[in-house]
């Protein structure tokens, strides 16, 4: 029960933060010199008649104000608009959408498989050539620019043809049987994955590892180690319990970039992707896609946050007793 | 310690080689590359389809060498791809060539000689307003309904003249406030009758027809729901077709699909149905680099070049399995405009500076300028000489273009004759004074981002800084120039491009038309519209206003021409360059005839892939 009334009070909490997000966004976009309506401008066989019709379409003539009620309303309501080309805004997101999150979601599950144990193993053989072999390939890792990483392996795509070079299914998809779909989308996934999964692993590789040696450093683990528990049931049962709180909380930033997280390498690998669309929008000042996607983002953070203190309270007795208190 | 060094410097060289390995040797940059006009050979070989009386059927027969059935085309477009395949909702170019390809119009362009020729329709006849036009017995949509009169007269009379969609045709064809009008003689023929004699409308009529069956419903639920109608959620099988190809799938952000239509009414000499291809693919890419990148690693049979791409591609080409065409100039111009309004805003003040006004509006100062722009130069550094340079409005392939006016090089002391002519002259420091003592002193824009014309910028400075001008060179972003040129005025010269129609100038009147929207060098505002205009401003109105009536090709030319004249003498624009289009095709497609007017894919249901692959 406290849970639950500690839970209403976050979301009574995001609905103020959500007003604010949206009202910024909207007057910079509004404000900013970008006129969606300048290609049309420039276009010499476009009548004034066509012009006008799409200022008033478009809704330009209001002033801004009018303008955010009017899409504050419906999206209030629940819906989305339609975009600067008169397409509705819901069917291109869920277009995109489970593009995006297939990137992300393989992303994630990989880097969390695999970065996880390396930074336990990294911590227990902390100062070992393992460990410093690892320290510089993460290094690596994070400093490589994610655009310039995708390039090079574009590249490299080209040069040995044997990834394709960048989109997600081939041209002759629809006569595929199912195992060859799967692995012609496999083998799209390859690069981008590649690139995404680097520089991921490479922050929580450390992260849990930075982790895992402070709580190592501790009274409890020397006292449990000089009561003679075995060094398994020390890391597994008493460090790593308390190594992974922080962790929790990196997992909720994570869900916040599960639909936004790939923008950069979505866009060089031409990854038909939520991030080569709301660029796209932006370029073009398409408001109501383009506020979609920042509301998309913003609700995905607060949700991610919640996510990930609800995970801390289940897994965390301290916090659990205080955050009851509180509430 | 040592094995900490040897560890790191391990490191490092691995890093260095892998490096290594990625770059790849520069070549020695050759000579410019020198492209043969190949193109206009190989064009010049294409025959037109010829009509064709078979079993009944008046089909349309290919003319040119016969092909193999099967393989796929794949082909590419970059930005966002079609936003509707609606071929009357179109907005942009994209969406108009993704729908047009499904769907023909009634007559079509030759894509060599540019003249009107038929294609849906099997004849047409022009007498004065009246356009009779006689279609096809017994050629058939894509689900196998007749096409006839019925479709025609619906799509004119329903869709495009009742303002459905997008207007632009409609809007460019009301004629004194009045719309042509059509009429339905019988089930093959119909008949357009214009309010009086207007000669563009002929090339209108390639507009595509629409199935009256899957439309009317459409047209019956009103313009709202219409701007919907087959939106790219479609589903494929819905569309009911004209063309070559029709519509199998589309992937939005990937790609579009065409598959062949089995009731195309084109055959060959064995009297086989075209089109040869199975399937035709344009991929969605998002920029230049990833197609450059994708036609290099084989996923891209056609490609458009431009820059730096031309010269490392005519190397590949020796020992790949592709060649480079030259197509010729393209349609768009790039050219250099001041700004002669002498109006002021709402707020009493100049749009423009009263002490510019006297030189933008001085043609000998618009003329010096003119002889001072190094046109080579510019295009031998920015377009790696791919380019021509241009004098007149008209593109370098229109049929209208004016060959009188002939090209001329840079000549800084003519240059400096004119501007001393109306009183201008060097002070000691060589900085050019106006005759009232003010040094001439501009702002020039062009748009940022466009790397070609901050070039130009940059060049076109520096050739009017050898008058002694100083020119301040500003790229600004797109939209906020945009604004500038059209809505606030408040700007001294800028560098822009517009692309025109290389087979009717008429589309132009928006930029020429002393009252046009795109009127930029003396835009008048709507507060404005009664406002005095320049005697050659008056002239080219007249022209362009009988230009557009006389019917004759050459009675035409010769309104246009003058018009081409005027802006040649007065430089209200003073035009730059045009690029040249190049493209690489894989040598596999054959009866491949790409030209200037028609780019590659005007013949596609006869391209086909030949034996040896």
């Amino acid at each position: 029960m406290k849970l639950f009334i500690y839970i209403l009070k976050r979301i009574l909490q995001t609905i103020p933060l959500l007003f604010i997000v949206s009202l910024i966004s909207f007057f910079i976009i509004r404000l900013s010199p970008v006129d969606p309506l300048a290609e049309l401008k420039l276009n010499p066989s476009v009548s004034k008649e066509t012009l006008q019709r799409e200022t008033e379409r478009l809704g330009l003539d209001k002033p801004i104000i009018v303008q955010y009620g009017k899409w504050a309303k419906s999206f209030v309501k629940g819906d989305l608009g339609i975009t600067s080309n008169g397409e509705s805004v819901a069917v291109k997101l869920k277009e995109r959408i489970p593009n995006t999150l297939l990137l992300t979601i393989i992303v994630i599950f990989l880097s969390w498989i695999v970065g996880v144990p390396l930074g336990i193993m990294a911590a227990v053989k902390w100062k070992t050539p393992f460990d410093r072999m690892l320290t510089v390939l993460t290094s690596i890792g994070m400093a490589i620019p994610s655009f310039f990483f995708a390039v090079l392996l574009l590249i490299f795509a080209v040069k040995t043809g044997w990834f394709p070079i960048g989109g997600l299914t081939s041209s002759n998809f629809l006569e595929m049987s199912f195992s060859e779909k799967v692995f012609d989308i496999t083998k799209h996934l390859v690069l981008p994955v590649t690139v995404l999964f680097t520089i991921s692993l490479a922050g929580l590789q450390r992260q849990m590892r930075g982790n895992l040696l402070d709580v190592l450093d501790s009274d409890y683990v020397k006292f449990a180690r000089a009561k003679g528990v075995s060094e398994f049931k020390v890391i597994f049962k008493h460090a790593l319990r308390n190594a992974v709180n922080p962790m929790i909380t990196l997992l909720g930033f994570e869900f916040a970039g599960l639909l936004s997280g790939a923008a950069l390498t979505e866009y060089v690998f031409q990854y038909p992707g939520l991030g080569r669309l709301i660029l796209e929008a932006v370029l073009r000042s398409d408001i109501n896609l383009v506020m979609a996607s920042l509301m998309m983002g913003a609700i995905m953070l607060v949700v991610g946050n919640l996510i990930a203190d609800i995970l801390l309270i289940i897994t965390d007795p301290r916090i659990r007793d205080n955050g009851g208190k509180q509430a | 310690m040592r094995r900490r060094i040897i560890s790191v410097l391990v490191v490092f060289i691995a890093i260095v080689l892998l490096g290594k390995a990625c770059i790849r040797r520069d070549t020695v940059e050759l000579e410019k590359p020198k492209l043969r006009p190949k193109a206009d050979v190989i064009a010049n070989n294409y025959k037109q389809p010829e009509n064709y009386s078979l079993g009944g059927i008046d089909y349309l027969m290919s003319e040119n060498p016969v092909g193999n059935f099967g393989g796929v085309m794949v082909l590419s477009t970059i930005g966002e791809g079609p936003k509707t395949f609606n071929p009357f909702n179109t907005k942009d170019n994209i969406s108009s060539m993704m729908s047009e390809i499904m769907y023909d119009g009634l007559v079509t362009t030759q894509p060599i000689t540019g003249e009107v020729v038929p294609k849906l329709a099997k004849s047409f006849e022009v007498d004065g307003c009246r356009y009779i036009v006689h279609l096809r017995k017994g050629i058939k949509w894509s689900d196998g309904k007749l096409i006839t009169a019925d479709d025609v007269v619906f799509t004119w009379k329903d869709i495009i003249l009742a303002g459905f969609g997008n207007t632009s045709i409609r809007d460019s064809i009301i004629i004194n406030g009045e719309l042509p009008k059509v009429y339905k003689i019988d089930d093959y023929t119909v008949e357009f009758v214009t309010p009086q004699p207007f000669a563009p409308f002929l090339r209108m009529l390639a507009s595509p027809i629409a199935p009256k069956h899957v439309f009317l419903p459409a047209v019956k639920k009103g313009k709202a729901y219409f701007d919907t109608f087959q939106s790219t959620n479609i589903n494929p099988k819905d569309l009911v077709t004209s063309g070559a190809f029709r519509l199998k799938e589309y992937v939005p952000a990937q790609r579009v699909v065409y598959g062949r239509n089995p009731n195309y009414y084109e055959i060959n000499k064995k009297e086989e149905k075209l089109p040869y291809l199975d399937r035709l693919v344009y991929l969605i890419v998002g920029d230049v680099n990833n197609e450059v990148l994708k036609f290099e690693g084989g996923e891209l049979d056609v490609i458009s070049l431009q820059g730096a791409n031309v010269a490392r591609f005519k190397e590949m080409e020796k020992h790949s399995d592709f060649t480079v065409y030259n197509i010729g100039p393209d349609t768009g111009t790039m050219y250099l405009s001041m700004n002669l309004n002498d109006r002021k805003d709402s707020n009493g003040k100049f749009y423009v500076d009263p002490k510019k006004q006297l030189w933008f509006g001085d043609v000998n100062f618009r003329r010096a300028c003119d002889y001072a722009i190094d046109r080579k130069n510019m295009v031998l550094n920015i377009a790696n000489g791919l380019g021509e340079p241009l004098f007149t409005p008209e593109s370098l392939n229109s049929i209208f273009l004016n060959k009188d006016l002939k090209p001329y090089n840079r000549d800084i002391n003519k240059a400096k004759e004119l501007l001393r002519k109306s009183g201008f002259y060097w002070d000691k420091k060589g900085h050019l004074k106006d005759r009232f003592g003010n040094h001439v002193e501009f702002d020039l824009y062009t748009n940022a981002g466009n790397t070609e014309r901050e070039a130009i910028g940059v060049m076109v400075k520096q050739d009017l800084e050898d008058l002694g001008m100083k020119v301040n060179f500003k790229p600004i972003e797109f939209n906020s120039l945009v604004n500038k040129l059209v809505s606030t005025l408040d700007w001294d010269m800028v560098i822009m491009g517009l692309t025109g129609s290389p087979l009717e100038p008429n589309g132009g009147k928006n930029v020429w038309m002393s009252n046009g929207t795109l009127h930029m060098f003396n835009q008048r505002l709507e507060k404005d519209m009664n406002s005095k205009r320049l005697p050659w401003e008056k002239r080219i109105d007249y022209l362009y206003e009988q230009g557009a009536l006389a019917v004759n090709f050459e009675e035409r030319k010769k309104f246009y021409d003058e018009y081409q004249k005027i802006v040649y003498e007065q430089k209200p624009f003073i035009y730059i360059y045009s690029p040249i289009r190049i493209v690489a095709i894989r040598n596999k497609f054959k009866n491949i005839f790409p030209s200037s007017l028609g780019g590659v894919t005007h013949n596609i249901e006869e391209i086909f892939i030949g034996d040896d692959n």
